[in-house]
């Protein structure tokens, strides 16, 4: 593996991802080479699902406080 | 002679202040030609109609009052005052202000700075950056008094529930406006690489209004800041209809602020069935990738070989069999002969006892006798031969005879796959060594490669 799947973005997993469905559906592979993919293809796909649920839910605003420095503070709209 | 005698330097003078207060406060409308620009300062051209121009000078602080660009060819109305460059004894006019005609100066400026910011390659495809499908947070600038960010919120809260927005607040119009909006996107860019808060795109954001009202994203200044943000921008200003310079300079122009949420992330729910399709198609064609080699494997062992070896040993031995019995007969019936011969050649020698011939006639029965023996062994040696044969082929197939001739099968110990290369496996992994008699369970120390 070039690249270390967790260390991979969401787009990159995806990506490789598509690549190996259509390498699989496309090619002729040796059995041994297809278990490999699965293999890796499974890993691909639950890192995909992870980095979905990897924020957590925030909504903030960004101002400077009094040292002048950026701070994110949570954000309350009225009738949100 | 009646008349007052002057100097060049005091006529002009006195014309100037002649002139000066004479036409102290002059409009005048016409064509720009001739138009000149020194270290973008000063300007300079001619105003002229069908029959006649004036020279006019423009200087730096009006200048830099104007919203557009003075052009040549531009139809505007001037005003300012008549004075005399006195070094040279012309007249001209000071321009302190200049309005363009037929079109209002803001829509003048908008398309002068489009064309402008065009030909510096701004609204290029290929400096637009591409848009993350995730991102680990959402800059936004806009004004959170307004109905934008409540649209932006609503639409986020559908597509993707954990999302991760961090508002900028700004004046979205107003003297200020486009310098807040540049500041907005310099914090942002400062806090989303700083912190880790992982700001990966920000949305420009404001509702619609008068060419007046979204003056703010027809500026050079925030043009300027968009196209040199490091982060991707989405220009979601005014409605559809709107089309701002920010939009063009933008990554991406979204159509209302409520698409901008739109494309700024995907949506969880579809994305997360892509995915599972994805899955089930490599698990699809894994298992029609097993039931094939099953089906290869299948076709194998029925063949006869495999299935039934001994009906080949069989034909073998039967052959083998064959042929010995014709060498027992062959040979029983040419000692007969030959004994009968030689019973007779006896009778005959016993009658006429000539000791050459006798030698001779012995020496071609031996003769008869050895072709006879040879030939069969030989065919029989050749039988023996292609049975051995078969029988070790057959063998050295079986990994088990690899194992009885002295090698050994290195598998691992959790999958039983076979290693095949120093990369299957990693220093102190535990791998099972498979002998003739049993099976060695050992730990890598070390790797040492081939290759030096």
């Amino acid at each position: 593996m070039e690249k270390e799947i967790k260390e991979m973005s969401f787009e990159e997993a995806l990506l490789k991802l598509e690549t190996i469905v259509g390498e699989l559906e496309d090619e002729k592979i040796e059995l041994e080479e297809s278990i490999k993919r699965f293999e890796l293809g499974v890993r691909l796909s639950s890192h995909c699902l992870a980095k979905l649920d990897e924020a957590e839910k925030k909504i903030e605003e960004l101002t400077r406080n009094q040292d002048g420095k950026l701070v994110a503070r949570e954000l309350k709209l009225d009738d949100l | 002679m009646n008349f007052k005698i002057y100097t060049v330097s005091s006529l002009n003078l006195k014309i100037k202040n002649s002139l000066e207060s004479g036409f102290s406060n002059v409009g005048v409308e016409g064509e720009v030609s001739n138009f000149y620009c020194h270290n973008n300062r000063h300007l300079y051209f001619d105003l002229k109609d069908d029959n006649s121009k004036i020279k006019v000078v423009m200087f730096y602080e009006a200048k830099k009052k104007l919203g557009f660009e003075i052009e040549d060819g531009l139809h505007v109305l001037l005003s300012g005052y008549i004075s005399v460059y006195e070094k040279r004894g012309d007249y001209q006019l000071i321009a302190l202000d200049a309005e363009p005609v037929g079109k209002g100066s803001l829509a003048l400026a908008y398309e002068q700075l489009k064309i402008k910011l065009k030909e510096k390659g701004y609204f290029e495809e290929i400096s637009k950056k591409a848009i993350p499908v995730i991102p680990r947070a959402i800059g936004l600038v806009t004004s959170t008094g307004g109905a934008v960010i409540r649209d932006i919120i609503t639409v986020l809260s559908k597509r993707f529930e954990n999302f991760h927005l961090v508002v900028r607040n700004v004046s979205v119009q107003g003297l200020s406006a486009s310098r807040e909006v540049c500041e907005a996107i310099d914090d942002l860019s400062e806090f989303g690489s700083g912190t880790g808060a992982g700001v990966d795109v920000i949305i420009l954001a404001r509702g619609g209004g008068s060419l007046e009202d979204l003056w703010a994203f027809n500026t050079q200044e925030v043009a300027q800041k968009v196209f040199e943000c490091s982060i991707p921008v989405i220009s979601a200003i005014g409605h559809e209809t709107d089309f701002t310079i920010c939009d063009f300079v933008a990554d991406i122009r979204a159509a209302t602020p409520s698409v901008a949420a739109q494309m700024v992330i995907c949506n969880k729910s579809e994305t997360v069935k892509i995915i599972n399709s994805l899955l089930d198609r490599i698990k699809n064609n894994l298992e029609k990738n097993l039931a094939k080699s099953r089906q290869d494997l299948r076709y194998l062992s029925d063949r006869r070989i495999f299935k039934k070896p001994q009906t080949i040993l069989i034909n073998f031995w039967q052959g083998h069999d064959a042929a010995r019995k014709k060498l027992a007969d062959g040979a029983k019936l040419k000692i007969q002969s030959k004994k009968s011969a030689f019973g007779a050649l006896q009778i005959l020698l016993s009658e006429k006892p000539i000791i050459g011939r006798i030698v001779l006639n012995k020496m071609s029965v031996n003769n008869d006798l050895f072709r006879l023996f040879s030939g069969e062994k030989n065919k029989l040696e050749s039988l023996k031969n292609r049975v051995g044969i078969l029988l070790k082929d057959m063998d050295s197939r079986s990994p088990v005879s690899v194992l009885q001739k002295g090698f050994a099968l290195v598998i691992k110990k959790d999958n039983e796959k076979i290693i095949k290369s120093i990369d299957d496996a990693a220093v102190d992994e535990q791998l099972q060594i498979l002998l003739k008699d049993g099976i060695l369970l050992s730990k890598i120390l070390e790797k040492i490669s081939k290759k030096p």
